[in-house]
């Protein structure tokens, strides 16, 4: 069944080579991205049932209004959607980064991909952990 | 006429001898003061009449004389009945001119009131203060203490006077230099945080566009392989070459930067523990070049575990990177223990320091360089013939001094290079 994943990302260009790489794949839906934090939130609460939730959830570490952490740690404490695996990306990742972020419920931390393979390695991490 | 000049010698002798009994009298005075005289004999016309002090006084007069205080006695009305030599000191006044004089005479005119006062309550309970006291033009801090001592015949006061100036003077220094101190903290602080945060925006904010760099790039080389020519491809290629050489530089800077900012994790740390996992990490280009490295004896000491990692990594990375071309790098690691924190220091068994020594077969350097190569982005050879951001060294050498070490390097160009980290096995 094909995954489906739900990118938050404020980067119109970072958006864009997510699909650019990314659309190609069988394995996976690319649900539309959300800007940030705040209105991932929002788009997860208006889903009606789970037809509409993603199966894995992707966040930029540095988004205005609610960074990667920050929307983390709600989506954590909210109840309803706790059980979506969230990955967390960032263009720099130190190690109080990945610690907080795997502390805070992410499945993993990593760093943004920067080719073809980068991005293809990043999606089979994530679907080996749905598994 | 005859009669008038007789007359005058014998005043003259009368005066003479007057002044003969006085300098006698003061003398005899002055011992008794200084407690070198128990009794007196006074000639009278009924005989010789002995006056004895009485025995307990003298080690009170001795000790009264030679304490560092100033010591009187006064009457109700503040006249002063007797007074040490430390209590003229204070205030710059002849000891003999102090008796028989008011002690409100040395009290400076603003603290007037205070001594009233205090005059008035210490009849009833001792009681001390501190207030000023006229020294010549000057004025010296001081404490009083006052007690009333019943005698048998009359009552008085006991007077200590505690001479501050030193400790005042003390007190005021130590006001200032914690003030200065307390704005050097300050502006350190204030830097430090500057510092932390320009290194973590600027490299956060520097590294994105450096990815988009090197992605769109990338992209370009993928998609539209077929439209470019063999030196447009060779362009794009030097685009994503220095987007990716910028990019470590970024990393290493900021790296840098973090050492002086956070307080470090310290515990035990087996060095060879250590090694063993950085040459899985170099298993690759050790098996590409052929390197041998023999390691001996390594220590267990107290450090921050993957700055420890980091320090021999850079090391190892540079005596595999500046082997001689076409020639296996050979790599020997070992260490031994000194008495002290110096590398001219005798080797001891069991000493409290331990000297890694980390040396290769490789091209080495001028021993000019010796010290160069530590500092920030100091790079011996060109980025064409070796890669590197010059960074490393600098990152070794903070980590080995946050550690309370030494770094050295020991070369001649063509005879191999030797890194010497000196560590203490205990941090503090």
């Amino acid at each position: 069944m094909r995954k489906k994943i739900l990118l938050a990302e404020d980067d119109p260009d970072d958006q864009e080579l997510f699909f650019e790489f990314l659309s190609d794949r069988t394995d996976i839906d690319l649900l539309p991205p959300v800007e940030n934090g705040e209105v991932l939130l929002e788009r997860l609460r208006q889903a009606s049932g789970n037809i509409d939730l993603p199966d894995a959830i992707i966040l930029d570490q540095n988004m205005p209004k609610c960074n990667g952490l920050q929307t983390l740690q709600i989506l954590k404490s909210s109840g309803y959607h706790a059980h979506i695996p969230v990955m967390i990306y960032s263009t720099y990742i130190d190690s109080s980064l990945v610690k907080l972020g795997l502390s805070s419920g992410a499945v993993l931390v990593m760093d943004k991909p920067s080719d073809t393979e980068g991005y293809h390695s990043l999606i089979d991490e994530l679907l080996k952990v749905l598994d | 006429m005859q009669n008038h000049k007789s007359e005058k010698i014998s005043f003259k002798e009368e005066m003479e001898e007057l002044r003969h009994q006085l300098f006698e009298a003061r003398e005899t005075i002055e011992a008794i003061r200084l407690g070198m005289i128990d009794a007196i004999v006074v000639e009278s016309d009924t005989g010789n009449a002995l006056y004895t002090l009485k025995s307990a006084d003298l080690a009170y007069r001795v000790f009264i004389e030679q304490m560092t205080e100033g010591a009187l006695t006064i009457n109700n009305e503040g006249l002063i009945l007797y007074c040490n030599s430390q209590f003229a000191e204070m205030v710059q006044f002849p000891l003999n001119n102090i008796i028989g004089s008011s002690l409100f005479d040395f009290i400076s005119p603003e603290d007037l009131d205070v001594f009233r006062n205090i005059l008035e309550t210490s009849w009833t309970a001792p009681a001390k203060t501190e207030l000023m006291l006229k020294a010549g033009n000057d004025k010296t801090p001081v404490q009083i203490s006052l007690a009333a001592l019943r005698l048998e015949t009359t009552t008085a006061l006991s007077v200590i006077v505690n001479n501050l100036s030193a400790q005042k003077k003390a007190q005021k220094e130590l006001e200032n230099a914690n003030t200065q101190l307390g704005k050097i903290n300050r502006d350190l602080e204030v830097s430090n945080r500057d510092l932390q945060q320009f290194a973590s925006v600027a490299s956060h904010d520097l590294q994105e566009p450096l990815r988009k760099i090197q992605v769109f790039s990338k992209l370009l080389l993928e998609k539209y392989n077929q439209d470019l020519t063999a030196e447009g491809k060779k362009y794009i290629g030097k685009i994503i070459e220095s987007a990716g050489r910028m990019k470590s530089l970024v990393v290493d800077v900021l790296n840098y930067s973090k050492l002086s900012a956070r307080e470090q994790e310290i515990k035990q740390v087996n060095i060879r523990e250590v090694l063993g996992e950085l040459l899985e990490d170099f298993e690759l280009i050790i098996q590409e070049k052929k390197a041998e490295i023999r390691i001996a004896d390594l220590p267990v000491l107290d450090a921050n575990r993957g700055q420890i990692r980091q320090v021999l990594q850079n090391v190892i990375s540079n005596a595999l990177k500046f082997a001689k071309k076409g020639m296996p790098p050979v790599i020997d690691i070992h260490s031994r223990r000194l008495a002290s924190k110096s590398f001219e220091s005798p080797e001891k068994k069991d000493g409290p320091y331990c000297l890694i020594s980390i040396r290769d077969e490789g091209i080495g350097f001028d021993k000019k360089y010796g010290k160069h190569i530590f500092e920030l982005f100091e790079r011996l050879h060109s980025k064409d013939a070796y890669e590197g951001t010059g960074i490393g060294l600098a990152i070794t050498k903070k980590i080995v001094e946050k550690h309370n070490g030494l770094v050295a390097a020991r070369s001649n160009p063509g005879q191999g290079a030797e890194f010497l980290l000196l560590l203490p096995l205990k941090q503090e």
